[in-house]
């Protein structure tokens, strides 16, 4: 493992592909169905973030708490991103430790990698996986209010974010998740949890039984987008009954070339690094951009929030 | 000839997808006999054998549950911004405590047998079929095979947590705060993710030749 000071001496004058300025896509058609998605064929520049500042921006990772070399490297790659794109909160998709979860594991495999970010000020909401401890609802900074599940309203913006704890979906959180979604009047709601819903990896993949439950709720209260992690790689999905799925469990660990191509759900995919994923909501807009450990943009684009009258809708995907 | 060889053959195809049929209603009666995901199954009534042993589980999950808070309330009280270090001591201090009053407990003081077969009966059911086989499949996921566990063993930090399908959750009586089932290998567990403590568990929980 890298000391700190190894790791964060090449960042200072190191350059990221974000710029400030307008982003370089093409306005998204109005939205008259569900979350549409614009994202730049594969060959073209990658889609900029705007990095407005009324925008509210967003770090996201998940399957990260390893306190291996490849962690560091993808945390400084975050701490570079970040000096340029100042993302206040990072939403974590769960599994957030590995193995023993002994105070000294809380430093080496969350609070030392990602110190410049908290020294920074920018605040982690964690959503629990299935190798976290139920403990670490306690853990101050993953500001989850001792609570397993549990929704925020986001600083800036209309966005609404909802943690919910997948490993152990009892009824009475699924009603919880149920009134919580009903009673959002926010614009934007986002949820992030651990099991994908949707996902195309060969170890892992689509969790139906979890998807069977929560699918109807996300498409009858107007959830325009869903963060998840566990299988260990990057994956944003087509649109799916007009919610767009992103996996994101990538943050330490890797499984490499473990994505089904042929899953036939995939828009994009990366499955050779690590990586995680920043973006910023302006208005009814969300521009991303999924980065890799080495700073390769992997995906980019915007995905358009669904509205009232989309839910129920059939999926809408406008490649540019 | 050919005409009867026609209407037999039709009349069989007709018993034949009659009987599909039927029996497809019956799966799909059986297994959509749950309530809708935010509602458990209502346990059976009290006055059954099976509801006398719900009952009686219940009454030890809540015995337990006091157990845990009173030990827990004995316990130094920690800041509100405790480090990792006082957590972990309080949270190892409560499971050698809890297992210090538990030290005589063995396995089926909660689940008793007749508990044991009325869960058993509920598991079968949920996991029939091929949505049987897509949740056996989910429960398995990072699910050791084999592992081994006992009564007052500490949760293995190791093996992650077994991913419960609603459905199973909706069959089973609600636990309270202290405690959760959870699946290692094919022994359904009663643990307490506080102290980190297996309190008690049931052998061979989930349907036979069907363990991935």
């Amino acid at each position: 493992m890298k000391t700190r000071e190894t790791w964060l001496a090449p960042l200072a004058a190191a350059a990221i592909a974000i710029t400030a300025a307008t982003c370089t896509l093409a306005q998204p058609e109005p939205t008259a169905g569900p979350a549409a998605v614009t994202a730049p064929p594969a060959q073209a520049p990658p889609a900029t973030l705007r990095n407005a500042s009324n925008s509210m921006k967003i770090g996201v990772m998940g399957d990260f708490g390893t306190g291996t070399r490849v962690q560091y490297e993808t945390a400084a790659q975050m701490l570079k991103t970040y000096q340029a794109f100042k993302y206040e909160i990072v939403l974590l998709t769960g599994d957030n430790l590995y193995g023993d979860e002994r105070p000294q594991d809380f430093v080496l495999k969350f609070e030392k990698p990602y110190k410049p970010l908290l020294d920074a000020g920018v605040k982690f909401y964690a959503s629990l996986g299935n190798h976290d401890s139920r403990e670490q609802r306690t853990y101050p900074p993953f500001n989850m209010g001792d609570k397993l599940y549990y929704s925020f309203k986001a600083p800036r913006q209309d966005v609404r974010f909802f943690a919910f704890e997948s490993t152990y979906p009892e009824p009475e959180q699924i009603k919880w998740l149920e009134d919580e979604l009903k009673g959002s009047r926010e614009a934007w709601k986002v949820m992030f949890f651990h099991h994908p819903l949707y996902s195309s990896g060969g170890r892992h993949g689509s969790d139906t039984q979890l998807r069977g439950v929560l699918e109807p709720l996300f498409i009858k209260y107007n959830v325009s987008m869903v963060l998840t992690g566990h299988d260990h790689f990057y994956e944003r999905t087509k649109p799916q009954k007009g919610i767009v799925y992103f996996v994101l469990g990538a943050g330490g660990q890797l499984r490499m070339g473990n994505i089904d191509r042929t899953s036939g759900i995939t828009a994009r995919g990366f499955d050779t690094d690590t990586s995680f994923m920043v973006g910023e909501f302006i208005d009814d807009e969300f521009v991303f951009q999924a980065i890799s450990r080495t700073g390769q943009i992997i995906d980019s684009g915007t995905v358009s929030r669904r509205k009232a009258e989309d839910a129920g809708g059939a999926p809408a995907t406008r490649p540019r | 000839m050919t005409l009867n060889y026609f209407r037999s053959a039709g009349a069989a195809w007709a018993a034949g997808t009659a009987l599909v049929v039927a029996t497809a209603v019956l799966t799909a009666q059986q297994q959509t006999q749950l309530p809708p995901p935010t509602q458990r199954v209502a346990p059976p009534p009290d006055t059954t054998n099976t509801g006398k042993a719900v009952e009686e589980f219940t009454a030890k999950v809540k015995t337990y549950a006091a157990l845990h808070q009173k030990i827990e309330a004995g316990l130094p009280k920690l800041p509100k911004e405790a480090s990792p270090q006082q957590k972990d001591f309080n949270q190892r201090e409560l499971g050698r405590l809890i297992k210090q009053a538990r030290a005589t407990a063995k396995q089926s003081d909660v689940l008793t047998p007749t508990m044991q077969a009325y869960v058993r009966q509920q598991l079968v059911k949920i996991f029939a079929g091929a949505e049987g086989a897509a949740r056996l499949a989910s429960v398995m996921d990072e699910n050791p095979v084999g592992a081994k566990v006992g009564v007052n063993d500490r949760y293995p930090d190791s093996i992650p947590l077994s991913t419960m399908p609603p459905e199973v959750l909706q069959v089973l009586p609600k636990m309270p705060e202290e405690l959760e089932y959870r699946f290692v290998g094919d022994n359904l567990v009663i643990l307490d993710p506080h102290a980190h403590l297996i309190v008690d568990y049931m052998p061979a929980a989930l349907p036979k030749g069907k363990k991935s």
